[in-house]
C-alpha cells in the first residue's frame, strides 16, 4: 500500500482517482491546487504525487518546482496530468517527473503509470 | 456618455470575432461588462464560450475559462479540438482553464469571487468565461447573496478591465434578478420549422447598444458558431432610400425588351409567373446569358443543379456555359431539403456583393417559401432583398410557379397565385399555356413594369434551339384565343 497525493482542481478527476486508488489498496489524499498540495506534502511526504498542470492559486509547473527544491520531497515520484499534448507539457516544466497522463485517460493506463512509478521508486 | 466637450463617445466594445454576431451586437460585447449567455443543454453555450476565448487570445488578449459543474476540461478540449478556431498552442500561456467547483463547495460564493479576482490578476486576463453559473446560484444561501455576487463581479470586471461571460441553463423565470444587473443577455435556442429544428440566437439586452432584435439563425459547423442576422433587419432599413434609375437592361429577348418598354429597369425586380415547364427558368438563363465580366450575374437555384442548368442552356443554344466558364455568372445551388432562410440569403448576398453583380436570378420563390416556412416573413425578406438590389443597381428576376391553368377569357389571371408576392415585384411577366385541340401553345404578357409604357398584349412564343422566341405581334395569340372561343372550350384547366 502506498500513500498517493492527487492534485487537481477538477472535482471529477480527484473523485474518480481517489476511488480507483483506494480500491487498489492505496491511501489517497487530495488537493485542489498547488499550494494545498505543498501543505499536504509538508505534513506527510507521499510515495507518489499525481499533479495537474492547470490549476488556480498555484499551477503544476510551479508546484513541481517547489516539490523538487525541498530536500524532503525532491525525490518523490511525480506523474503529470494534463489535457494538453505531452510535448507541450514537457516544455512547460523544467524539473524531473515520472510520466505524463494525457486526459482523458483510461483507468488501466492510470493504474499502469502509477504502478510503474511506485515500482521504480521502491 | 458625454465627454466634457459634449460629444457622444462611442462605446468601448470587444468584438466576438464570430461572423454575424458582431453585426447583431453592433460591434461586439461591452468591454469590461458582464454578459449572460443562456440556453438549454446542447444549445452551443460551451462552443460559444470557447470560441469567444480563442478568438480573443488569437488577437492578443488573455482569457480564463472557469468551469463549475460542467464538462471536464479534457473532454471539452477534445471536443473543441474538432473545431477550426481551436489552437492548442495558445493553452495555457494565453488561455488558462481552471475548475472552481471545489472552491465553490468549500468556500461558497465568497471563495469563488476571491478565486476569480486572484486568477484575473495573476494571468492578466481580459476575458473570463464562467461556465455553469447555475451551480453558483444553487450554492447561494439567498437570492440576495447571489445578487451580491453578480454585483461584486460587475465591479471586479470594471476595475480589472476584464470582460466576463456567464454561461447558464435556460432560466425558468422569464426575468431573473441577475438579468437586471448584467450588461448583456444572449439566449441560444432551438426552434421547430416543420419537422426540422433550427438553432437561433436572441440578443435580449446589451447596455448602450441598439442590438438587432429578433430571432437570428445560427449554425455550428467545423468552423464553430456562425450567426446569420435576420436578413430583413440588416438590409431592409437603409440610411438613404434607393435612387430612382431610368436606365433599362436587356432581358436578352428583343421582343420582350420592346413590350416591357425597353427592357427591365436597372435595380428593378421582375416576377416571372407561370406553370411548370412553361419556360421561366429558360427566360432567366437567357437573361443571365447577357452577363459579362464587367457586368456579372448570380443565380440562386433551388431546383436544378449547375450541371442540369448548363445542359438545359446548351440544348437551348444559350451561351450560358461560356458566361459561367468566364466567371461572368455564378450559380448557387441550394436544395430545398435543408437550409435556413437567413443563411441562404447571407451566402447569396455575399456573392452578389463580392462579384459586384448587376443581374440576379432566383429560381424560384417557391424554394425560398418552403425553407422560410413563414409566408409573412418571406414577403418581408423579399422586400428587403429588393431594397438591397435597388441600392446596388442590381436587376433581379424571380420565378413563381402558378397553377397549370389555361387562359380564361375575361379572367386572364385565374389560377395565377400572385397574392403575397406581387407586391414585392416592380415588374410582372406572365407566361402561360393555352390548350387548343391537341396542341399546347405558350403565351407571354407583361402585366406591369416600373415607370414604363408597356405592351400588355398576349404574344405567342416557342422554345427551341435558340431559346425562347417571342412573336413580335399579338396576331398569333389572338388567332389561337379566337379559335379557342369558337370551340367553346375557353376555360380548359389542364390538370384539375
Amino acid at each position: 500500500m502506498a500513500s498517493v497525493l492527487v492534485v487537481d482542481d477538477e472535482f471529477g478527476i480527484t473523485e474518480v482517482l481517489d476511488a480507483l486508488l483506494t480500491d487498489a489498496g492505496h491511501h489517497v489524499r487530495r488537493a485542489i491546487n498547488g499550494r494545498q498540495a505543498l501543505e499536504l506534502v509538508h505534513e506527510q511526504r507521499p510515495d507518489l504525487i499525481l499533479l495537474d498542470m492547470m490549476m488556480p492559486i498555484m499551477d503544476g509547473p510551479t508546484t513541481l518546482k517547489a516539490i523538487r527544491s525541498d530536500p524532503q520531497s525532491a525525490s518523490t515520484p511525480v506523474i503529470l496530468m494534463s489535457s494538453l499534448p505531452p510535448d507541450k507539457v514537457v516544455k512547460m516544466v523544467d524539473q524531473a517527473f515520472e510520466s505524463i497522463l494525457t486526459k482523458p485517460f483510461r483507468a488501466k493506463d492510470a493504474i499502469e503509470a502509477i504502478n510503474t512509478a511506485l515500482t521504480g521508486s521502491a | 456618455m458625454n465627454s466634457p466637450k459634449g460629444k457622444i463617445e462611442p462605446l468601448d466594445q470587444i468584438p466576438s470575432g464570430i461572423p454575424g454576431l458582431d453585426t447583431i451586437l453592433r460591434g461586439g460585447f461591452l468591454r469590461a461588462g458582464i454578459t449572460i449567455i443562456q440556453g438549454v443543454p446542447g444549445a452551443g453555450k460551451t462552443i460559444l464560450g470557447n470560441q469567444l476565448c480563442y478568438n480573443h487570445v488569437a488577437n492578443g488578449g488573455k482569457a480564463i475559462y472557469v468551469t463549475l459543474l460542467a464538462e471536464s476540461h479534457a473532454r471539452m478540449m477534445l471536443h473543441m479540438s474538432q473545431l477550426s478556431f481551436f489552437n492548442a498552442d495558445l493553452v495555457p500561456e494565453r488561455l488558462y482553464l481552471i475548475s472552481a467547483f471545489r472552491v465553490l463547495e468549500e468556500s461558497g460564493l465568497k471563495g469563488l469571487q476571491d478565486l476569480l479576482r486572484r486568477e484575473i490578476q495573476k494571468h492578466g486576463a481580459t476575458v473570463v468565461v464562467l461556465d455553469g453559473l447555475v451551480a453558483a446560484e444553487e450554492s447561494a444561501t439567498s437570492a440576495r447573496e447571489f445578487k451580491k455576487f453578480i454585483h461584486e463581479l460587475q465591479t471586479q470586471a470594471s476595475l480589472t478591465d476584464c470582460t466576463i461571460f456567464l454561461l447558464t441553463g435556460a432560466g425558468s423565470r422569464p426575468v431573473a434578478p441577475e438579468h437586471t444587473m448584467v450588461d448583456g443577455i444572449l439566449e441560444l435556442k432551438s426552434e421547430n420549422v416543420g419537422r426540422r429544428t433550427e438553432r437561433v440566437l436572441v440578443a435580449h439586452k446589451m447596455r448602450g447598444v441598439d442590438v438587432l432584435r429578433g430571432h437570428h439563425a445560427m449554425r455550428i459547423t467545423a468552423g464553430g458558431m456562425e450567426v446569420f442576422p435576420r436578413i430583413e433587419a440588416v438590409i431592409g432599413d437603409p440610411d438613404t432610400p434607393p435612387a430612382h434609375v431610368t436606365r433599362a437592361l436587356s432581358s436578352g429577348l428583343p421582343v420582350l425588351d420592346r413590350i416591357t418598354g425597353g427592357g427591365f429597369p436597372q435595380g428593378s425586380t421582375t416576377l416571372l409567373v407561370g406553370a411548370v415547364g412553361v419556360g421561366k427558368t429558360t427566360l432567366g438563363l437567357q437573361f443571365l446569358s447577357q452577363c459579362t465580366a464587367d457586368a456579372p450575374g448570380v443565380m440562386l437555384s433551388f431546383y436544378d443543379g449547375p450541371a442540369a442548368l448548363l445542359t438545359k442552356a446548351g440544348n437551348l443554344g444559350l451561351n450560358f456555359a461560356d458566361a459561367v466558364a468566364q466567371h461572368a455568372v455564378e450559380i448557387i445551388w441550394q436544395p430545398i431539403t435543408e437550409g435556413q432562410l437567413d443563411e441562404i440569403c447571407d451566402r447569396f448576398l455575399r456573392i452578389v456583393r463580392l462579384k459586384k453583380a448587376k443581374r440576379v436570378f432566383i429560381d424560384g420563390i417557391g424554394g425560398l417559401s418552403r425553407i422560410a416556412g413563414d409566408q409573412d416573413r418571406l414577403a418581408r425578406v423579399l422586400a428587403a432583398l429588393n431594397i438591397e438590389f435597388q441600392l446596388r443597381g442590381v436587376t433581379a428576376i424571380y420565378t413563381a410557379e402558378s397553377d397549370l391553368s389555361a387562359a380564361i377569357h375575361g379572367k386572364p389571371f385565374d389560377g395565377l397565385s400572385l397574392q403575397g408576392v406581387s407586391s414585392v415585384a416592380h415588374n410582372i411577366v406572365l407566361m402561360r399555356y393555352v390548350e387548343l385541340r391537341s396542341e399546347l401553345h405558350r403565351m407571354i404578357s407583361v402585366l406591369k413594369v416600373r415607370s414604363a409604357r408597356i405592351d400588355s398584349g398576349l404574344h405567342l412564343y416557342t422554345m427551341g434551339p435558340k431559346g425562347i422566341e417571342i412573336e413580335d405581334d399579338t396576331a398569333g395569340a389572338a388567332r389561337i384565343l379566337h379559335a379557342l372561343e369558337s370551340s367553346g372550350s375557353s376555360a380548359r384547366v389542364l390538370d384539375a
